[in-house]
């Protein structure tokens, strides 16, 4: 039978934390001590569906096996400490799908493997549609429609809110944002992304001064809310 | 500032910093004697008692003048020191009693003065030299004639030579006053019986005072002030900062050569080297040729070496066969722009012959000044080296050409007579190889003669027939001296060459031993060891441990008589060469040599022999140098190695406590996540809600305090690098309140930003550590129903952060306020690590910015970080992480 989630962490206590949370939410799981162990139960058929990882494992940096498990189609949600953003940004860059700091709210966590099962059960979206919190961006038309009404984006503003929507609810670097609206070139020109985001926010926010649309994770990226079906209230 | 000499120039400093310290040097030059230079230097002394100033009498030589008597009246005068020579009852300047009075200023006439063998020191100016380093001053009386530096010129227009001079290194440091007499009026003074002129030298003297010799003294005294005025000119002036030398970077070299001639060129090089302000070495060049340097010309060589020493230069030894190029080459290498050499007169066919130096260096130095020095023969051969066995090397060279005929006639018929003539070459080689150069040339005539004597016609005569026999007669004359003398060459140069491989090896011996040892006790056993059988001596190490002398290294001396110690305790505190042979108590049997280092003196290496000969041959004086610099070094390096441990051990200690602090931190860290999951996932409410909150909340604080130890840790190991990128500061501001929300939810923060701010260059995450403690700080001392509000407010210059309370205020002593494990009055009640201030004013710096605390109005504190806008990161590029 299909397990949905595999926990590949080396501290017993966290694992029966984990264990007790997702039995209460009646999603099953399977337990790995170490990164081999994991590699092993993510390679079963039919494989897991979301991968819970702690980075600091004995016998492996949890880093490494980040790429084999987002090849086997696990989605990665990357346990660790809220300082290390190069380590964050790394395992976004490696293939992770998001990250949840520690100390972790167990309710946090639980809502952030529900969207990610969500999002392996099927597209919530159309091709040229998706979904965000309080709005919807459509590609096709090229319309962004926020609490029922339609407002004007210029094309880079436009681009910028695809690339983020298309993520909803989970970090996008700073660098791939940057990447994927400015070109290659400007991976590096921060400003330019800090200036974008203020002025979509300034369309976008009730309140630019406190964004609860567009939200930074400092020295990481940016997350744009995912819609409140999800269960991602609000900024958390 | 220039900055090309550093060295040169901090060097200057601590010349002026010592003349500060030490005691001021007053000089009272005259041209001659009779000019009243004692009468002035007591006039001088008399205002200045008036003054206040504690002034002493030294030595004053009245020498019966009633009007000098008078002036000696109202000062103190110490009593002289008695010393007994050769049955007479001397009196002398009693150093001692000086000292021990202590005055401000001490008048000590005569500098040139030559103390009673048994002083303290041989000379007074080294009286003088003593007080002047107590910190006493002093005034003094000399004549120009006595200047060492000016010895020759006196000596050459006055012919008196005077034997006490004084170096000049004293007069550098001196305050120069001229005593100045027009020459008529020193004649009338003189005619009137006013001078005073010892009776054994009073004809001699006499001859002094004519006035062109005292016009001529004059002239040079009044230069030699002129140039003192302006070296010491030239010194602060340097030191301000304004290079005035017009020699910037000169130097120059003198080449030294034995024999009174060299001397005479040393000192020409001395006063060229100060009329340009030049610093200046002394070079000898060892050729191995036949005109080079041998026996007791060493000596001589030695004792100019140590005048050109003494006189300030520095010393160098090169060998070499070519000593035109060598000299030539060598100035290039020192960078010297002016060469200085002696040249004597002598005839063109001398010089045709043998060449000369001079001219060779001339037409060779491509872009150097030469100044030629014009020496006498006298001067340049000054005493014949007696061969102590001048019969020697002819016999040998006779017994061999001897055997040779007798061989060639036992032989008889069976050699053609052609080959005689070659066979007689024989002889000449081997004397060539065996013998000196003399042997070599004896050999040839013997061997000439023994031809034309036994080998050509008519026989057993030395008249000759033949023309062919004539020729090969000659022939053979010239061959066997060219090969004599070539030979001869050859031999001395294999010497020479083996002689300084040899000197080379022992220091390379010497510095591999001192390299690997480990301890001060076995250096310098092994080093007195080795120095005593390179030099033939006896060898100990001395040094000072506490205010005792202790004496280490050779098992046959471990203590010191009283001399040996004073002398011992001299080297060591003043740092200079004393004992036998040098300049200072010359009394003890040791002589002892300070072993200088950069950390100062490390000891002193005592050496001594049993016979009454020098105790180091001047040929030997460069080695003992080399292994005193190498043992010096070897102490050092022990000294060094020690305290490089001791770092070592506090760095590594200092390593293991962050290491340990880091991997507790780390192993509390696991389990608390999970404590505070666990706490989190059991709802707060029914019977145990307090509980819980209590569990939650407790647990978070733990938290926040282990993340104030670690990066306290950080701080401390100064490991903060922070990445510079452009920052929204809002995106930090909502971050910061995204965390609270979730570490304390009951938090009341409220926000006052100013959406517009520019961007910012800064770390994000230090700064929203920073942001956290601050508000962290805020809420603790709030009190329950009021809000902390947290603003950002921007102008062109700088964007400000502020966290504002309603607390109770700052406390009085504000500057304690940013310390660590400071805790406002109170504190205890609020708990908290202590470190929170800390660890935000260390990364506000680590940022650029700056932190600040005042009290609010209303009540409360406002605590303010203070971000330069727009400003770009102090030395670094771009972020490397956006």
């Amino acid at each position: 039978m299909r397990k949905e989630v595999l926990i590949v962490d080396d501290e017993p206590a966290i694992r029966r934390l984990l264990v007790s949370a997702l039995d209460r939410s009646g999603i099953t799981h399977a337990e790995a001590a170490n990164a081999g162990e994991g590699l092993r139960l993510a390679a079963v058929e039919p494989p897991p569906l979301v991968a819970l990882l702690d980075l600091g494992l004995p016998d492996r940096d949890g880093l490494e096996i980040v790429p084999q498990l987002a090849g086997l189609g696990l989605s990665v949600i990357v346990l660790t400490a809220r300082d290390a953003t190069d380590e964050k940004v790394a395992a976004l860059d490696l293939g992770a799908d998001d990250f949840v700091t520690k100390p972790f709210d167990s309710e946090e966590l639980l809502a952030r493997v529900r969207s990610a099962l969500r999002r392996k059960a099927g597209p919530l979206a159309t091709a040229h549609t998706r979904e965000f919190d309080e709005g919807m961006i459509d590609r096709e038309s090229h319309r962004v429609v926020l609490r029922g009404e339609h407002i004007e984006l210029t094309p880079r503003e436009f681009n910028l809110l695809w690339a983020l929507a298309d993520r909803p609810g989970r970090v996008v670097t700073h660098e791939s944002l940057l990447e994927t609206v400015w070109g290659p070139a400007h991976r590096r020109d921060l400003d330019y992304l800090r200036v974008a985001v203020r002025s979509l926010r300034r369309k976008m926010e009730l309140d630019p001064s406190s964004p609860r649309l567009l939200i930074n994770e400092p020295g990481v990226g940016y997350r744009l809310a995912a819609p409140e079906a999800e269960g991602l209230k609000g900024s958390r | 500032m220039n900055h090309g000499q550093p060295d040169r120039d901090a060097e200057r400093f601590l010349k002026l910093a010592q003349s500060e310290e030490r005691g001021r040097l007053t000089v009272y030059l005259g041209a001659a004697p009779g000019v009243g230079k004692t009468y002035r230097m007591l006039q001088d002394a008399a205002r200045r008692l008036a003054d206040g100033l504690d002034v002493v009498v030294g030595v004053a030589e009245t020498h019966g003048r009633s009007e000098t008597a008078a002036l000696l009246e109202p000062l103190e005068v110490l009593p002289r020191h008695a010393v007994e020579y050769e049955g007479h009852r001397l009196e002398e300047f009693d150093i001692d009693a000086a000292l021990e009075r202590r005055p401000q200023l001490i008048l000590v006439d005569e500098l040139a003065h030559t103390n009673v063998p048994g002083s303290r020191h041989p000379k007074r100016w080294q009286d003088v030299a003593e007080l002047l380093v107590a910190g006493i001053d002093v005034a003094t009386t000399i004549n120009i004639q006595h200047i060492e530096s000016l010895n020759d010129v006196v000596a050459g227009f006055t012919h008196i030579r005077v034997r006490e001079t004084v170096p000049d290194s004293i007069l550098d440091k001196a305050e120069l006053i001229v005593v100045d007499l027009p020459p008529e009026a020193l004649i009338e003074r003189l005619e009137a019986g006013k001078v005073y002129l010892p009776d054994t030298a009073g004809r001699a003297l006499a001859n002094f005072f004519t006035p062109t010799k005292l016009a001529a003294l004059r002239e040079m005294a009044l230069r030699f002030a002129a140039r003192s005025v302006d070296r010491r000119l030239a010194d602060r002036l340097e030191i301000g900062g304004e290079k005035t030398s017009l020699a910037a970077g000169d130097r120059l070299m003198v080449a030294v050569s034995p024999g009174k001639g060299g001397a005479r060129v040393v000192r020409q090089a001395k006063r060229i080297a100060d009329m340009v302000h030049a610093p200046w070495t002394a070079v000898v060049v060892e050729s191995g040729s036949a005109r080079g340097i041998r026996g007791g010309q060493r000596e001589q060589l030695a004792d100019n070496l140590a005048l050109a020493s003494s006189l300030g230069a520095s010393l160098m030894t090169v060998a070499a066969t070519d000593v035109g190029q060598a000299l030539v080459d060598q100035a290039e290498e020192l960078g010297a722009s002016q060469i200085v050499i002696g040249k004597s007169r002598r005839s063109r066919w001398f010089e045709w012959r043998h060449g000369s130096i001079a001219q060779d260096v001339i037409r060779k130095a491509r872009g150097v000044a030469v100044h030629v020095v014009p020496l006498d023969e006298a001067d340049e051969k000054p005493e014949r080296v007696l061969d102590p066995h001048p019969y020697r090397d002819p016999g040998l060279a006779l017994i061999l050409v001897g055997a040779t005929v007798a061989l060639i006639q036992a032989l008889g018929g069976w050699i053609s007579p052609s080959a005689v003539d070659l066979l007689l070459l024989l002889p000449v080689i081997a004397s060539a190889t065996l013998l000196r150069m003399s042997g070599a040339i004896w050999s040839a005539i013997w061997a000439a003669l023994a031809y034309n004597f036994f080998f050509t016609e008519p026989y057993h005569t030395l008249d000759i027939y033949s023309t062919a026999d004539v020729v090969t007669f000659m022939v053979l004359a010239v061959v066997a001296s060219v090969i004599g003398a070539l030979a001869g060459r050859v031999r001395r140069q294999a010497q020479t060459s083996a002689g300084v491989a040899r000197l080379n090896a022992a220091l390379a011996r010497f510095a591999g031993l001192m390299g690997g040892l480990s301890d001060h006790e076995e250096t310098a056993r092994v080093a007195c060891r080795e120095i005593g059988s390179l030099l033939d001596v006896e060898a100990i190490i001395v040094a000072l441990e506490g205010d005792c002398v202790n004496v280490r290294g050779n098992p046959n001396h471990t203590r010191l008589d009283m001399v040996d110690e004073a002398a011992a305790r001299w080297a060591l505190e003043k740092g200079e060469s004393t004992g036998r042979d040098t300049g200072t108590l010359n009394a003890s049997d040791w002589q002892f040599h300070p072993l200088k280092t950069a950390l100062g003196t490390m000891g002193a290496l005592g050496i001594a022999r049993a016979s009454q000969q020098r105790v180091i041959r001047p040929d030997d004086a460069t080695l003992l140098a080399s292994l005193v610099d190498q043992t010096a070094l070897a102490h050092e390096r022990l000294v060094l190695e020690a305290e490089a441990r001791q770092v070592d051990t506090l760095r590594e200690r200092d390593r293991l406590r962050g290491a340990l602090l880091g991997s507790i931190a780390h192993d509390l860290r696991t389990p608390l996540t999970a404590i505070i999951a666990a706490a989190e996932a059991v709802p707060a409410e029914g019977a145990f809600a307090e509980e819980v909150r209590i569990a939650r909340s407790e647990s978070r604080r733990l938290q926040r305090f282990l993340n104030d130890l670690l990066e306290a840790s950080r701080i401390e190991h100064g490991t903060i690098e922070p990445r510079w990128e452009s920052v929204d500061l809002t995106d930090v501001i909502n971050a910061v309140l995204r965390d609270l929300r979730q570490d304390c939810p009951g938090a009341r923060v409220k926000t006052a930003i100013d959406a517009d701010c520019q961007l910012v260059r800064t770390d994000p995450v230090l700064l929203r550590h920073v942001l956290i403690n601050l508000i962290d700080n805020a809420l603790k001392f709030s009190p329950p129903d009021s809000k902390v509000t947290v603003e950002l407010e921007c102008n062109e210059a700088t964007a400000t952060c502020r966290v504002l309370d309603r607390g109770p205020g700052l406390p009085a002593e504000r500057e304690a306020l940013f310390d660590r494990f400071h805790r406002l009055e109170g504190g205890d009640r609020v708990g908290g690590s202590g470190l929170g201030l800390w660890i935000a004013k260390n990364f506000t710096e680590a940022i650029g910015g700056a932190i600040s605390a005042a009290n609010r109005e209303g009540g409360g504190a406002t605590f303010a970080v203070a971000l330069p806008a727009g400003g770009t990161a102090p030395g670094k590029g771009r972020s490397e992480n956006a």
